[in-house]
């Protein structure tokens, strides 16, 4: 999930249905309802914080998450694949492109742009999604991406496609829209390798055991306590999102375990099973404290991957300055 | 010379076979060298909305080297991919200014990559390109013909924005203007080659299959001079070799090396 | 900040719209940030459009867009529903007049279907 992690140091939402009752009354009517909440209709402060903070790095996760799938786009082994990978790539820009362009409109009242943001993610107050601060080993490693990183992307992000902010929610059916593409090409990555040599599907099952716990981080801690930092409960009360993390879990798990072992691949975890009274997946929990840790950047690959990003801003801060055109604002 | 309707009809005719290959091959070579230059930016621009837009042309450039390497399928050598990645530095007929990096260090490690580099290289090479398969669409050679023509299609919106950009930094602020100019010294000092028709020229001409390399030379110059603010003094050199004969620097082994890593890891395989 | 106090910026923001075909009207698609429309155009088919048809887009800086206020967008757009009068739902009666003439009603099927006719 896009949405557990503290953005920094940044202001937190003074608690607010005092700030105006009667608008705020009003407020929760309109999304309960399904109306769509937009950029300049009245908000609570809470709302507005929560979704800068989820949108924001939500869209900054885009980027960074890139990063990893690009370093294996010049070494796509064919044409065909080097293509792919590389609309893929680009689509996972443009994802952060349209959800920076959201969350940039709602941090406009505090006079902050993308450059802010930029600086947030380089001194380390906006974090990244946990799975893009791996390293990629392998080719298998950016077809794994592709399909189970993406699939879990695709369970939250279709778990928000009638979220109360309009402007986000409009952001979302693009993705959702092109993930389906994405889905489809690390499926086809997959299937070659599962159905390719000996060392294919060695190198598969390999991506496979090294991200699993990665992919289970993905949704997030299942309780607060987990972390101390879970930010479902405003998302949910908001109509942000409808369902918890253990729910989204759960749900991935449905979907992606039967395909997976349908494949002949196995996960690194003999305790799991499907408890079919509890109608629920038991599974042998990820190490939240590790979690902690990768998404404080103190992951595999976070310093690097952020270098990347300083290296990149800072060596075309001239094309910006060069360009830079005077703007009246309000 | 009569039109030469299919490869089938090319191969009857040795000296017209070889000759035609050599244009082949520039045309794909060069287009996927940019392209997996191209490739290495990604996630890396100036700016968001440029990664996204720069990406769609480097897509678009594969997928001209692709059409080329078909071509040259047909002609009996060898499938696309492995002409793309199994061919080592000294069968490659790129123009060397095409291969050299994008900046030091490399696109996984300290990419200190230069945008003016990118905006100067990717300007004069499409420009230079649209000449080429102006003069392609001419050929003697009908499945170039053709293949020029599909080609020059979507290729004036890759000129159109490495044009903007090329407009806009060279006079701009002071140090885009000295980065802007400093890049077209160099591009002048290396881009030379790029011109050439390589060891069967001649042949290349007495077939029709392609104009001078002075025609591309004059008409290149023409519509560059009409953008650029600012034009090196001097003729084009080519100081880091002969490309179009096949003559690389170590750059082009690197990018080979790592565009076929996986794929030579095994060439029989499906990936 | 300071009212209309100028700052200088790459990230100025653009709204872009396209044209599908012919016979679409321009449909916004996204905003982008750039720092002028020539860049904002460069940039603007390859980040929206990229798997659409496209046959024209605009860049427009969004300050030179006046569009609704939130008040105005709540107060301005609500309507009564009693507007029969200037749709063909507030005419339906005609049919059965005109069957009892032995006449078919020229509906909008009918009367849309003439620019075949009008061809002949
Ligand atoms: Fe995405
Ligand atoms: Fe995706």
């Amino acid at each position: 999930m896009y949405n557990y992690i503290e953005h920094g140091k940044g202001a937190t939402a003074v608690s607010t249905h005092q700030e105006d009752p009667e608008k705020y009354a009003e407020f929760m009517e309109r999304i309960e309802a399904g109306e769509k909440i937009e950029a300049d209709d009245w908000m609570p402060d809470e709302y507005r914080q929560t979704l800068i903070k989820l949108i924001s790095m939500h869209g900054i996760s885009e980027i960074m998450g890139a990063l990893p799938e690009k370093e294996w786009v010049p070494k796509a082994p064919s044409l065909k694949r080097k293509l792919g990978i590389m609309a893929k790539v680009q689509d996972e820009m443009g994802h952060g492109q349209l959800l920076l362009r959201v969350a940039e409109d709602l941090m406009a009242p505090y006079g902050k742009d993308r450059e802010d943001i930029m600086q947030d993610l380089l001194r380390g107050d906006l974090k990244f999604h946990n799975v893009f601060h791996m390293a990629t080993k392998s080719w298998a490693d950016a077809g794994l991406i592709g399909w189970l990183v993406d699939g879990a992307a695709i369970i939250t992000q279709t778990n928000m496609l009638d979220a109360s902010y309009g402007p986000y929610q409009r952001a979302l059916q693009r993705i959702c829209a092109e993930e389906v593409f994405h889905a489809q090409h690390g499926e086809a990555i997959i299937m070659a390798l599962a159905e390719g040599t000996e060392e294919q599907k060695a190198m598969l099952q390999d991506a496979l055991n090294r991200w699993w716990p990665a992919l289970l981080m993905f949704f997030g801690p299942p309780t607060a306590e987990t972390t101390g930092s879970s930010k479902q409960e405003a998302t949910i009360k908001y109509r942000i999102r409808k369902s918890t993390n253990e729910g989204l879990r759960q749900a991935y798990l449905d979907k992606y375990l039967p395909r997976i072992f349908s494949l002949g691949l196995t996960v690194p975890d003999e305790t799991i099973h499907y408890d079919e009274e509890k109608k629920k997946w038991i599974y042998q929990q990820p190490d939240w404290n590790e979690f902690k840790q990768i998404i404080s950047n103190n992951g595999p690959r976070s310093q690097a991957r952020l270098r990347l990003r300083k290296i990149a801003h800072e060596n075309s801060a001239w094309v910006r300055e060069a360009l830079a055109t005077p703007v009246v604002t309000a | 010379m009569s039109l030469v309707e299919t490869a089938e009809q090319a191969k009857q005719d040795a000296a017209y076979k070889e000759a035609l290959v050599e244009v082949l091959y520039q045309l794909a070579d060069d287009d996927f060298i940019i392209s997996y230059r191209g490739s290495e930016w990604l996630g890396l621009a100036p700016h968001i909305e440029e990664d996204v837009a720069f990406s769609s042309i480097t897509q678009n450039t594969m997928g001209h080297a692709m059409l080329f390497y078909q071509l040259l399928e047909e002609l009996g050598e060898g499938d696309a991919d492995a002409l793309a990645h199994e061919r080592i530095s000294n069968e490659r007929r790129n123009g060397t200014y095409f291969e050299i990096k994008n900046g030091s260090g490399t696109y996984l490690e300290e990419p200190q990559y230069d945008w003016a580099l990118a905006v100067v290289r990717n300007y004069l090479y499409e420009a230079f390109k649209k000449v080429k398969l102006e003069e392609a669409l001419k050929s003697s050679y009908a499945p170039l013909r053709n293949t020029a023509d599909k080609v020059l299609m979507e290729q004036p919106y890759h000129l159109g924005h490495w044009k903007t950009w090329i407009t806009q930094l060279q006079d701009s602020s002071q140090e885009a203007k000295e980065r802007i100019q400093s890049r077209l010294d160099e591009a002048w000092k290396q881009i030379g080659d790029a011109f050439e028709l390589g060891p069967k020229a001649d042949d290349i001409l007495a077939k029709e299959i392609l104009s001078s390399s002075e025609t591309l030379k004059q008409r290149w110059l023409d519509s560059v001079k009409e953008t650029l603010t600012y034009v090196p003094n001097g003729d084009l050199a080519s100081e880091l070799g002969n490309g179009r004969a096949k003559e690389h620097t170590d750059q082009l082994d690197q990018a080979l090396a790592t565009l076929s890593e996986v794929y030579n890891s095994d060439r029989e395989a499906v990936w | 900040m300071a009212e209309n106090e100028k700052k200088a910026t790459f990230y100025k923001t653009y709204e872009v719209f396209s044209r599908k075909n012919d016979k679409s009207h321009a449909q916004h698609q996204f905003s982008l940030l750039a720092p002028n429309e020539e860049i904002a155009l460069a940039m603007a088919q390859e980040n929206f459009m990229r798997r659409e048809d496209v046959i024209d887009v605009w860049v427009v800086a969004r300050d030179n867009i006046r569009k609704m206020t939130s008040e105005e967008r709540k107060q301005w757009t609500k309507r009564l529903d009693n507007k029969d009068y200037r749709n063909t739902k507030g005419y339906g009666y005609l049919r059965k007049k005109w069957r009892e003439k032995e006449q078919e009603m020229l509906d909008e099927k009918e009367i849309l279907s003439w620019k075949e006719v009008a061809r002949k």
